[in-house]
């Protein structure tokens, strides 16, 4: 709808027929101060602005109309017989009109004109409501999503949490199947070879299950909050030397080690790697070979293994390399899934948790690991941890730790 | 040797003060055993004037009515009591319950051993040794054994 306003009537009355000719719907105002309440009642494609009027001129409409949200987007158009002087038509543009048009005028240019302004307007108009629907959306999605992403981080608290009860409680029975079976063997089962052996299966299956809940256990408690210390990588990985020396010993090996970096981490967590990893290498070595295990260090600028050292790097790449019976590289994703055992339980124990504990704490330490072999040639494994964690804030811990339990 | 030592064992759970019981009594049949099944009752039973005071307390953690935590700090707080030490003995490792009940004046945080012979091993140097080197002792435990001790 155009609204026409003129305080003479025979110019509303002649432009309004020349309109309502062309098939547009008019409505007219016959002062500023009739336009501005039938504008806050009804929504105008077009506003016809006279000049000058009696009370309220043109151009004062025209300012409060623009000055209101609801109606700033509606186009004006002055239309003036006396006040033609270019200055009028500056100010008529200055307070809001998209166009001055000067009397006489043509009546055909005039129609082409309402209809391009009015044509703008709807365009407009479904512009802007496109943009509102989708701006909604756009909201709506984000709430849903920011929801879900909630949901989820609470049933994955909740997961973990079961995860750690569960394996928790599942100790205890075990541990009294355990001690009370050894009890039986002890006490009784001493001159009875064949109840011997039998029981000595309770206890191995026993045993392995006390394994798979620890390292259940221990794969949970990855997830809590650690405090991030600037550590020699070295020393963790001669301290875990020096567990295993035992299994080295037995096995003949020679390990090596170069120096590492010192880098920002939870000293029990990568300590726990390095064992992993190490008894790994040991475990699967080949039967008639002693194992070689070579462990490197570099500081390298970007975590990727094409990298040159570089000592003014930010990350610290360390790779272990056996020689053992490696795995074909085509696992090479499965191997820290849980559970992923590629040996058969007769040959090599465990549980199939080592590789994806390690995983885990590399992702909490936001580094990478990657791995590769042929196999019956050896497997290395190489990890990439940040030097420092501080652009990441760890959990506030309020308790200093005099010992690392968590490594126990 | 030392004569007429008495352990006193705080636990709920009746398998696991069989077996103690068991053990203690093969490794160090010297030693008498007096049992309590929660906080609250160790405390009556140490406070009962007609009892001779223990001279090491083996604690729970979890417990009804009175758990192992309560229990230390009812312990460390009364001056009769607060000489002896307590051996936290529980089916827990985690290093929260290990800081707190250190911090609150338990001497050692032994878990739970799943082997008999572990079991034997604590018990025995534990019982065959003096007030005066408890500490070495448990420290020496810690290193030697599987079973998870912090002291």
């Amino acid at each position: 709808m155009i609204l026409i306003v003129d305080d003479t009537s025979e110019n509303l009355f002649s432009l309004k027929t020349l309109l309502q000719l062309h098939r547009f719907e008019v409505d007219t105002a016959a002062s500023g101060e009739e336009a501005l309440k039938k504008i806050l009642r009804q929504e105008y494609s077009l506003i016809i602005l006279d000049v000058q009027m009696p009370g309220m001129d043109g151009y004062e409409v025209a300012e409060t109309i623009t000055g209101y949200s609801k109606t700033k987007d509606i186009p004006i158009l002055f239309l003036s017989a006396v006040n033609i002087d270019k200055r009028f038509i500056t100010q008529g543009y200055a307070s809001g009109g998209v166009d001055y048009i000067t009397k006489p005028f043509d009546p055909d240019l005039l129609l082409l004109k309402v209809k391009t302004f009015q044509k703008l307007y709807l365009q407009n108009k479904a512009l802007n409501e496109a943009h509102a629907t989708l701006e909604q959306k756009v909201a709506e999605r984000t709430k849903e999503l920011l929801q879900a992403n909630k949901e989820l981080e609470a049933s994955n608290t909740e997961l973990q949490q079961y995860a750690y009860l569960a394996s928790h409680d599942l100790q205890e029975p075990l541990r009294k199947i355990l001690t009370f079976s050894h009890m039986i063997s002890e006490k009784f089962l001493q001159e009875n070879d064949d109840a011997m052996r039998l029981m000595n299966r309770v206890i191995a299956s026993s045993e392995r299950m006390r394994t798979l809940i620890n390292d259940l256990l221990q794969y949970s408690r990855v997830a809590q909050s650690v405090d991030f210390i600037p550590t020699d990588l070295e020393q963790l990985v001669q301290d875990v030397l020096s567990d295993l020396e035992l299994a080295v010993r037995e096995k003949g090996a020679q390990v090596s080690v170069s120096p590492l970096c010192t880098a920002e981490v939870a000293p029990g967590q990568i300590r726990q790697v390095f064992q992993n990893l190490l008894s790994n290498a040991l475990k699967f070595s080949k039967k008639d070979e002693p194992p070689i295990i070579e462990i490197r260090g570099e500081k390298v600028r970007t975590p990727s293994e094409d990298a040159p050292p570089d000592k003014d790097g930010n990350w610290c790449r360390i790779s272990v390399s056996d020689n053992g019976i490696g795995f074909d590289e085509m696992y090479v994703q499965k191997i820290f899934g849980m559970f992923q055992r590629l040996n058969g339980r007769e040959e090599f124990e465990g549980t199939g948790i080592g590789l994806a504990i390690v995983k885990k704490i590399i992702d909490q330490h936001h580094g990478y690991i990657s791995a590769h072999s042929s196999e019956g040639v050896g497997a290395t494994f190489v990890i990439f941890l940040p030097l420092f964690q501080s652009n990441i804030s760890p959990l506030p811990n309020p308790t200093t730790h005099k010992k690392d339990y968590t490594s126990l | 040797m030392p004569q007429s030592q008495t352990f006193l064992l705080v636990d709920d759970d009746i398998d696991d003060t069989f077996l103690f019981r068991e053990v203690l009594s093969d490794v160090a049949p010297q030693v008498t055993l007096r049992t309590a099944a929660n906080g609250q009752e160790a405390i009556e039973s140490l406070l009962a004037p007609s009892h001779p005071l223990p001279q090491l307390i083996f604690l729970d953690l979890n417990m009804p009515k009175m758990d192992g935590k309560q229990c230390l700090l009812a312990i460390k707080r009364n001056e009769r009591l607060q000489h002896i030490p307590v051996i936290m003995y529980t089916t827990s490792s985690h290093s929260r319950d290990i800081e707190e009940t250190m911090q609150n004046g338990a001497i050692s945080f032994i878990t739970k051993p799943s082997h008999i012979s572990e079991l034997r091993t604590i018990l025995s140097s534990l019982a065959n040794n003096t007030n005066n080197n408890l500490e070495k002792t448990l420290r020496h435990l810690s290193q030697s054994q599987n079973t998870f001790i912090v002291c």
